[in-house]
């Protein structure tokens, strides 16, 4: 052994290698400068006897040691963290233990940023780093350039491998998601019932669209039993014929859970759980965690979602938004029945003239009692609504303040102008005015007395009612 | 939950006359959805004109009616979650769940 050549990089094996001489563990105590001296004692060919070293020698050893191992580098350590103190210069020291031992470890302050995962005293961690010898404190020290809460190796690496089986049967392929209805009557909620999801997902579906049936199926988030738990809450939604809508199906479903740890958000890692969304028979909208989060549910998903608040603003279409386009719609149908009036008024003058022209006046009278008759239908099918209108979209507009002055500021405006219009459309409003028109009682309008006689019955139609007079008098007198 | 839309020169305007306030049965019954997209081809015909008089008011009365429906679905709808609930044979049965419920718990 002794015979093999020495490595110059590397003396200190031959040293090693050795047994202890019996003078070097009393050597300290036998007397400083009992020995050659120790300058000497570095090369291959150092004389038997006592050696006697410096410590700084001996340490530069050690760290050359230390420093050549490979186990000793690029190295996962899981421990409880101990004691923890920051320096001055920003460095993070702190111990790492089990129950035989302990590691003192440091995380320099460049590192730190990088890291940015603290370590705190009684927390399970995983630290990765390199082992070196620190020489001024004679310290064997980790440097770690990698710290995760302990678990999070081993999942992290459970998780891409599950990752990879679950896309290698096709399960995340976009070719597989479904687009969501642009108008859901009945979404499918499977979450917890005691959970932050269920109360952020009922805020945004209460302010954005409440118009949508929402059907909770309770399912435990986390822990053992989760996944078989989240599986039944999305067969039982699947299943679900709602009665009221005529047995029809849900339209979509959205599963959800507020954020937690890792281990906390692994039921959505679970392979029962992937195939289950994968497998719905509904649309299904995945929120889980925080923005940060990822978890294997969501690839899985028709639509996935950052967090259950997201996850509910994609299922459903916006109220104010939809509000919009009915007041539009509602601004179009008013302007359209107005032209519709006018166009009718220039109908009805170009018949009176034509029918004047031919003089044919029971004909005249009946046609233009018709048309009239239409129109004041008109007059009062479009003012009433119109007032109406006016009124609900004023009380709308209470509900939905950002629309609220200006809708019903042009309803009312719409209102006045198509009144206006009306008031002059009908032949009514000239009996209003005071007139009256008279007719015989086969309908023929009476324009002179002389063609009547004392005694001929006669029909007075007044602005409101009418009366049946006979004549008693013809006085025949000029226009 | 009808989407069928008024057929030319049918009397629609019978479902809702002008005095009676109230919009048609069907229209109170119809889905927000189905009620904007009938509201948006009754103005779509209603500005194409060309129709007889009669016929472009009892569309108008119609789309009042669609409209005034539509506006009251997002103004009074008000969010509705009930809780599914498995019975002993295996079937579902709703409650419904308060808006208080279930936050107070851990």
């Amino acid at each position: 052994m002794s015979d093999r050549p020495v490595d110059p990089e590397r003396p200190w094996e031959r040293w090693l290698e050795e047994p202890p001489h019996p003078a070097e563990s009393h050597g300290a105590a036998a007397g400083i400068g009992s020995g050659p001296a120790p300058a000497t004692s570095r090369g291959s060919d150092a004389p038997p006897g006592p050696r006697i070293r410096p410590v700084g020698e001996l340490t530069r050893l050690l760290r050359d040691l230390l420093r050549g191992d490979p186990r000793l580098r690029d190295l996962w350590v899981e421990g409880e963290v101990g004691q923890v103190s920051i320096s001055a210069a920003g460095h993070c020291y702190f111990t790492l233990k089990d129950e035989r031992a302990q590691l003192r470890c440091v995380i320099f302050r460049d590192e730190r940023r990088v890291v940015r995962f603290e370590p705190r005293t009684g927390l399970r961690v995983v630290a990765h780093g390199r082992i070196d010898l620190f020489e001024p404190q004679g310290a064997y020290q980790l440097y770690v350039d990698a710290l995760q809460p302990a678990g999070f190796g081993d999942l992290a690496l459970r998780f891409e491998a599950l990752k990879a089986a679950l896309a290698a049967e096709g399960l995340f392929d976009p070719a597989r998601k479904r687009p969501l209805p642009s108008w859901p009557g009945a979404i499918g909620l499977a979450t917890s019932i005691s959970g932050a999801a269920l109360h952020d997902i009922r805020q945004v579906l209460a302010r954005r669209w409440p118009l949508v049936r929402v059907f909770l199926a309770p399912c435990q988030v986390q822990g053992d039993g989760a996944p078989e738990s989240i599986v039944a809450a999305l067969r039982r939604l699947g299943g679900f014929r709602d009665a009221a809508r005529g047995g029809r199906a849900l339209d979509l479903v959205i599963l959800a859970r507020g954020g937690g740890s890792l281990e906390d958000l692994w039921p959505f890692n679970d392979e029962r759980v992937v195939h289950a969304v994968a497998a719905s028979p509904l649309p299904v909208v995945v929120g889980v965690g925080h923005e940060t989060d990822v978890t294997l549910a969501e690839f899985a998903a028709d639509v996935r979602a950052a967090t259950p608040s997201v996850a509910a603003e994609l299922a459903v279409p916006a109220r104010a938004e939809q509000a919009a386009g009915v007041a539009l719609l509602g601004r179009r149908l008013g302007a359209a029945a107005g032209r519709v009036l006018s166009d009718g008024r220039r109908t009805l003058e170009a018949e009176r003239r034509a029918l004047e022209s031919a003089r044919p006046e029971a004909i005249l009278a009946a046609e233009r009692e018709r048309v009239g008759l239409l129109l004041d239908r008109a007059a009062r099918a479009v003012g009433a609504r119109l007032a109406t209108d006016a009124a609900r979209i004023a009380r709308a507009g209470d509900r939905l303040p950002l629309l609220a002055s200006s809708r019903a500021a042009r309803a009312r405006a719409e209102l006045r102008a198509v009144r206006a219009g009306l008031a002059t459309l009908s032949p009514y409003a000239t009996l209003e005015r005071g007139y009256a028109i008279v007719r015989t009682p086969e309908g023929a309008i009476v324009r002179e007395a002389g063609e009547r006689r004392a005694g001929d019955p006669l029909e007075v139609r007044l602005a409101r009612g009418g009366l049946d007079v006979r004549v008693e008098r013809v006085r025949d007198s000029g226009p | 939950m009808s989407d069928e839309t008024p057929t030319p020169g049918a009397p629609i305007a019978a479902a809702g006359t002008p005095s009676d306030g109230g919009p048609p049965a069907d229209v109170a019954a119809m889905a927000f959805d189905a009620a904007l997209g009938e509201l948006q081809q009754v103005v779509a015909r209603l500005e194409s004109g060309n129709l007889p008089l009669e016929e472009s008011i009892a569309l108008y009365e119609r789309g009042v009616a669609l409209h005034d429906h539509c506006a009251r679905l997002l103004s009074d709808a008000e969010l509705r979650v009930q809780r599914l609930v498995q019975q002993a044979g295996g079937a579902l049965r709703t409650i419904d769940l308060s808006p208080d419920d279930a936050e107070d718990e851990a």
